[in-house]
């Protein structure tokens, strides 16, 4: 095992020690102190791993392969920081005590799942990865025990299993395909677009992954959990986890034009779903729900151009589209601790340590010239730039900027009263350092992922890069006033819908238990007794010659 | 007809009435006796099997029979013995009636 | 058929242990039972282990005939590889099972001996020397001898209470059973007088398809049925299992239905020809499929938790029926799969369902009662009983990477290699209706109660780590290497000699 190689074990086991020395009291009391260490032989991979040979454990056939190609690179670096800074942000925001240790202990489940998804070379690691990643988000969620972060802990735990579900579906189809007991994600990818069951696979793999990653329908889940989970659980779920679903998506579906037919169905989902995050997300009153709601519509945009990469067989798709969630990964995670910090900020000196940044970093969702955003959207073009598609994703630039206009007259309302309040140290400190890696690490990242040299964007299209956001802005300022619609759409809209489901499930659960209550019935078992062997005996002398 | 014919209906008709006696009676004492029609008649059967086609006795079946006997007379005793304690305790004894199962709310 | 194997004698020692220990502990009394039981379980680990190892080394079953007689008049013992692997799970949940007991049934010095113990640890002897007959028996009769004992020993461990609810739901299942054991019987009388013999390994040379064979196999599996609780047969099964002691809900739903399980195997794998068991099949996996998904559903409603955790037995067995179409299929690669799973599912079944129970009686204790709407602050005062309970549904939903989801993955992708899609579907939808009831029991214990609430009394760990021990174990049987899993399919008919795992 070389030194990259083991940097991607540690990747994984770093977390996973963390953990088990949770078994002793004392490591695990002073844990909560200890959480920004966890993700930094992460980090470490991806500066040092990228592009090493991968590694395989070959087992007796239980192939287990953990690699990292340049795109998956980039979205581990970004999400280990992210992990990292979080991590030291949880410490102040809990303190300490047992309320903070099981915080911990979810967290670093969640941790390990949420990197291994990026290094996971193989069918069996990737979805052990992603379902720790998926399951153990509910314990960050209900944290705070609150009815309402239940409700929406329920709520993601069973549209999570039931992502599961279709993944594992998809696996087995997938490890079908392919001659022989490899499991490698590149050999079952290879085979999917000659497998019999071509279509039903990468349906599945689309609402499994698509549901993480919070494409319209399946996106309800999300508006409701990533509010109600406290605020450093909210940056990592927005941020970094929902990325599980985005690097799937990059991992399983091969933009080489095998899969073209498929690329126009996400593209099309993708553009549904960026509009449909601007349009629930504006009339949203909480900052955090605001937020979330432009992280559905930002995904909507990542499928999207991954959509379009599939569909046009353009080379370098995947790397642009990890730029882009690269992008989204820092801004987004930085923003939401934005929204804690602000409640705990008074008065306007120190404010603008808050505020400044956070515009900066919201304007950039919409493509501001100059920030790491329109960098992202620049590296995308190529997917998104032409035709009518290049018209609705400069028209999402236009919502998203409205969007998230909108979050910063909410962030304002939020910040605290007190004029004396000031926050401490150990909150503003992640945050201007999350902040600042959003704003400049995208020009520092982009000629290394391949997308030329940065100076040279802002020049190649100006006023179609001004455009969106003047429009955006000019509607933000003719919305400005209409707080009436405030609240008009509940979080998670179309799960209101789902109340009829519900009592269906219920009468057919009752249903079922009278009748069960029926069969138990003496008669009815002595009866059912006989008809069984009569049954068996008759199948069975159908068969004989 | 042969001489096995009327072993084989006589097994067959205790064979329905015991499972008929199990399943229908409500009483532990009448399915206990249900049982053991049940029994009885399956190891006339065996007797059945062991006249058939040889000329001499089979030895197998006889010995499964005394076998089966041993078991059914410690199933009946077994059996005896709970029917014994449920009447001590709750001066009947009878296994009608749901005991502390179904759906939620019952 | 050839006669006893080296090593046969191991067999010989796993049946004769127990039953000698029994018969010690009865003539010795109380005290020395407690003693007997413990030792005479922790070697019977040793030597399934030992069993299990010769089976894996030779790639061929262990044999002994008793007396050197052949089969026709003889007796054979055999171990092959579903036999040794079952053993071995067998022994390590009665081990644990008596571990747990020790805490309700240990006789200090100084105390006089009471009757309870006395009879917990001479038939859960019993109860270990049945199930070692009834795994290594080859011959029909035996086997049939051999589910008797087994549950007499079960029943009498589950009265141990004395309660008259007990009592009740005891004698249901007695008397189901003895439903079960005389169409079972019968079959076997139909069988002998078509061949002169009821020895497995005869019997799958010589049976034709013809009406007395396949009557009797109806009437068999009709009877074996009866005794697993296959739905809709299931009617003694949650009151029996949900009213026993918890260590007996341990053996009654984690090792007592897969005995008759393995017979079933026997005769559908072995003595039945391949045609119309495939014609049948469908219609077993049917009622599994049924099972799993209205006893999921039935638990999903249930108020108690015992019951709960019972119908989830019901559910649970369902599984193992979803093997047989696709063993049966004639496809030798979904087959060997098939069966894999199968036998792992029984396996971690054994363990979770075991770690279920056993906690499931913890937590009971410690909150005072077992409604499953008020189990708020079990969290607190038994978590270890809590996290066992998690961990044995984590293995029961099928979450990797528990024994479960390896079980529920290899049967998966033996559905869609034989086209069979539909048990895929059943699968994946009883996993989701497994983790809602799972679910519910956890969220409600892991509940933090009001600052009100009295601190609850602190409970001896020993248990709480049995149950969690057992929990890993399921949870673990997920991580064993491939290789390991070679030793189920040995002995298999129709597995390819020489194939790898």
């Amino acid at each position: 095992m070389s030194g990259p190689q083991a940097l991607l074990v540690a990747a994984i086991g770093m977390p996973l020690l963390l953990l088990l020395a949770c078994l002793h009291g004392a490591a695990r009391r002073c844990m909560p102190g200890l959480l920004w260490i966890a993700p930094l032989p992460g980090l470490a991979a991806a500066l040092l791993a990228a592009d090493a040979p991968p590694l395989v454990m070959d087992a007796a056939r239980l192939r287990l392969t953990l690699g990292l190609d340049a795109p998956s690179a980039l979205l581990l670096g970004a999400a280990s920081l992210l992990w990292s800074m979080a991590g030291a942000y949880a410490f102040r925001y809990f303190g300490r005590g047992p309320g903070a240790e099981r915080f911990a202990l979810w967290w670093l489940v969640t941790l390990s799942g949420s990197l291994g998804v990026f290094v996971a070379g193989d069918l069996a690691s990737f979805y052990l990865a992603f379902a720790a990643a998926s399951l153990a988000a509910f314990g960050l969620i209900v944290q705070d025990g609150t009815p309402r972060a239940r409700r929406a802990g329920e709520v993601t735990l069973l549209l999570a299993v039931m992502g599961e579900i279709c993944l594992l579906l998809a696996f087995a189809l997938l490890a079908e395909a392919v001659e022989g007991p490899s499991l490698a994600i590149a050999e079952a990818v290879a085979a999917l677009p000659g497998s019999p069951a071509r279509g039903l696979a990468v349906g599945l793999l689309i609402t499994g992954f698509g549901l993480k990653a919070g494409l319209v329908p399946l996106h309800v889940w999300l508006p409701l959990a990533h509010p109600a989970a406290p605020m450093p659980a909210s940056s990592v779920l927005s941020g970094a986890i929902v990325k599980a679903g985005i690097i799937g998506l990059l991992r399983f579906l091969p933009a080489d034009g095998t899969l073209a037919d498929w690329g126009g169905v996400l593209a099309g989902l993708g553009l549904l779903t960026a509009f449909w995050g601007v349009a629930c997300g504006i009339v949203q009153a909480n900052p955090k729900t605001v937020l979330a709601y432009s992280t559905i519509s930002q995904m909507g945009v990542t499928a999207a151009a991954l959509g379009m990469g599939m569909a046009l067989a353009e080379p370098g798709t995947a790397m642009a589209v990890a730029f882009y969630a690269t992008h989204h990964v820092l801004a987004k995670g930085a923003l939401f601790l934005a929204v804690g910090l602000a409640a705990a900020t008074g008065g306007p000196r120190r404010l603008w340590l808050v505020l400044l940044p956070a515009l900066l970093l919201a304007l950039g969702f919409g493509g501001l010239p100059g920030t790491g955003g329109a960098l992202a959207k620049a590296a995308v073009k190529p997917q998104l730039g032409a035709g009518l598609v290049g018209l609705l994703a400069a028209l999402s630039a236009a919502g998203s900027t409205l969007l998230m206009l909108h979050f910063m007259r909410r962030l304002v309302a939020l910040t605290a009263e007190d004029p004396q309040r000031r926050p401490a140290p150990g909150l503003l400190l992640p945050w201007l350092g999350m902040a600042a890696a959003a704003l400049l690490l995208p020009w520092a990242l982009h000629a290394g992922a391949g997308l030329g040299d940065p100076w040279q964007v802002p020049g190649q299209d100006p006023a179609g890069a001004f455009w969106p956001v003047l429009l955006g802005a000019a509607l933000a300022a003719a919305l400005a006033r209409r707080d009436r619609w405030l609240g008009a759409v509940p979080e998670g809209d179309l799960l209101s819908l789902a109340g009829p489901a519900r009592r269906l499930g219920a009468a057919c659960g009752t249903a079922v238990g009278r009748a069960e209550a029926v069969l138990r019935a003496w008669p009815a078992a002595g009866l059912s007794l006989l008809v069984l062997i009569l049954a068996l005996f008759g199948l069975m002398a159908t068969a004989a010659p | 007809m042969s001489a096995t014919l009327p072993y084989g209906v006589t097994a067959a008709a205790l064979i329905a009435l015991g499972l008929f006696g199990l399943v229908a009676q409500a009483a532990v004492l009448r399915k206990i006796l249900a049982c053991n029609l049940l029994g009885g008649g399956v190891f006339l059967l065996f007797g059945v099997v062991a006249r058939r086609g040889a000329t001499a006795a089979d030895a197998v079946p006889q010995a499964i029979v005394i076998t089966g006997l041993v078991v059914a007379f410690a199933a009946t005793a077994l059996a005896v013995a709970l029917a014994l304690r449920l009447h001590q305790i709750t001066g009947a004894a009878t296994i009608a009636g749901e005991p502390e199962s179904g759906p939620r709310g019952e | 058929m050839s006669g006893t194997t080296p090593g046969g004698w191991l067999l010989v020692f796993t049946l004769a242990l127990p039953a000698g220990g029994m018969l010690a502990a009865f003539a010795l009394g109380g005290r020395a039972a407690e003693r007997i039981a413990l030792a005479a379980l922790g070697l019977g680990v040793l030597l399934a282990g030992a069993v299990a190892a010769r089976v894996q080394a030779a790639g061929a079953p262990l044999a002994y005939l008793v007396g050197g007689r052949a089969p026709p008049l003889g007796i054979r013992l055999q171990a092959d590889g579903i036999a040794a692997a079952m053993l071995l799970t067998a022994s390590v949940v009665l081990l644990a099972v008596a571990l747990f007991g020790r805490a309700a049934h240990a006789t200090p010095p100084g105390v006089a001996e009471a009757r309870a113990p006395f009879a917990f640890w001479t038939f859960l002897l019993a109860l270990s020397a049945a199930l070692a007959a009834a795994l290594l028996g080859a011959d029909l009769f035996n086997l049939f001898v051999a589910l008797e004992m087994l549950t007499f020993a079960a029943l009498s461990l589950a009265c141990l209470d004395g309660r008259a609810s007990q009592f009740r739901s005891e004698l249901r299942y007695l008397f189901f059973a003895l439903i079960g054991s005389a169409l079972y019987l019968l079959g076997t009388a139909l069988l002998y007088g078509a061949y002169g013999t009821l020895d497995i390994g005869l019997l799958a040379a010589h049976a034709r398809a013809d009406a007395p064979t396949l009557l009797a196999a109806a009437l068999m599996t009709a009877g074996l049925l009866a005794r697993m609780a296959l739905f809709p047969l299931h009617l003694w099964l949650p009151p029996a299992h949900a009213g026993a002691p918890p260590a007996a809900s341990a053996l009654l739903s984690g090792l007592v239905v897969k005995a008759a399980f393995v017979l079933l195997l026997r005769v559908w794998v072995w003595v039945l020809p391949p045609a119309p068991a495939g014609a049948a099949a469908p219609l077993l996996a049917g009622l599994g499929a049924a099972a799993i998904l209205v006893g999921s559903l039935v638990a999903l409603r249930q108020e108690r938790l015992k019951l709960l955790v019972a119908y989830s037995t019901v559910a649970q067995i369902g599984y193992l029926f979803l093997m047989l179409p696709l063993v049966l299929a004639g496809d030798a690669e979904a087959a060997r799969r098939a069966w894999l799973g199968g036998v792992l599912q029984a396996a971690s079944h054994a363990f979770a369902k075991a770690a279920m129970f056993l906690s499931a009686g913890l937590i009971a204790g410690a909150v005072g009662h077992d409604r499953v709407a008020a189990l708020c602050g079990a969290g607190r005062a038994v978590p270890m009983a809590v996290i066992a309970f998690g961990l044995a549904g984590l293995s029961l939903v099928g979450i990797p990477p528990s024994g479960g989801f390896t079980a529920k993955w290899l049967l998966l992708t033996a559905a869609i290699g034989t086209g069979q899609w539909w048990w895929a579907a059943v699968i994946l939808g009883g996993g989701l209706l497994t983790g809602g009831y799972v679910y519910r029991v956890l969220a409600g214990s892991l509940t933090v109660p009001p600052a009100t609430a009295p601190q609850p009394e602190p409970q001896a760990p020993g248990p709480a780590r049995v149950a969690l021990a057992l929990a890993l174990v399921s949870v673990a049987l997920g991580l064993l290497p491939f290789a390991a899993f070679g030793l189920v399919q040995i002995g298999r008919p129709g597995a390819l000699a020489g194939a790898g795992p």
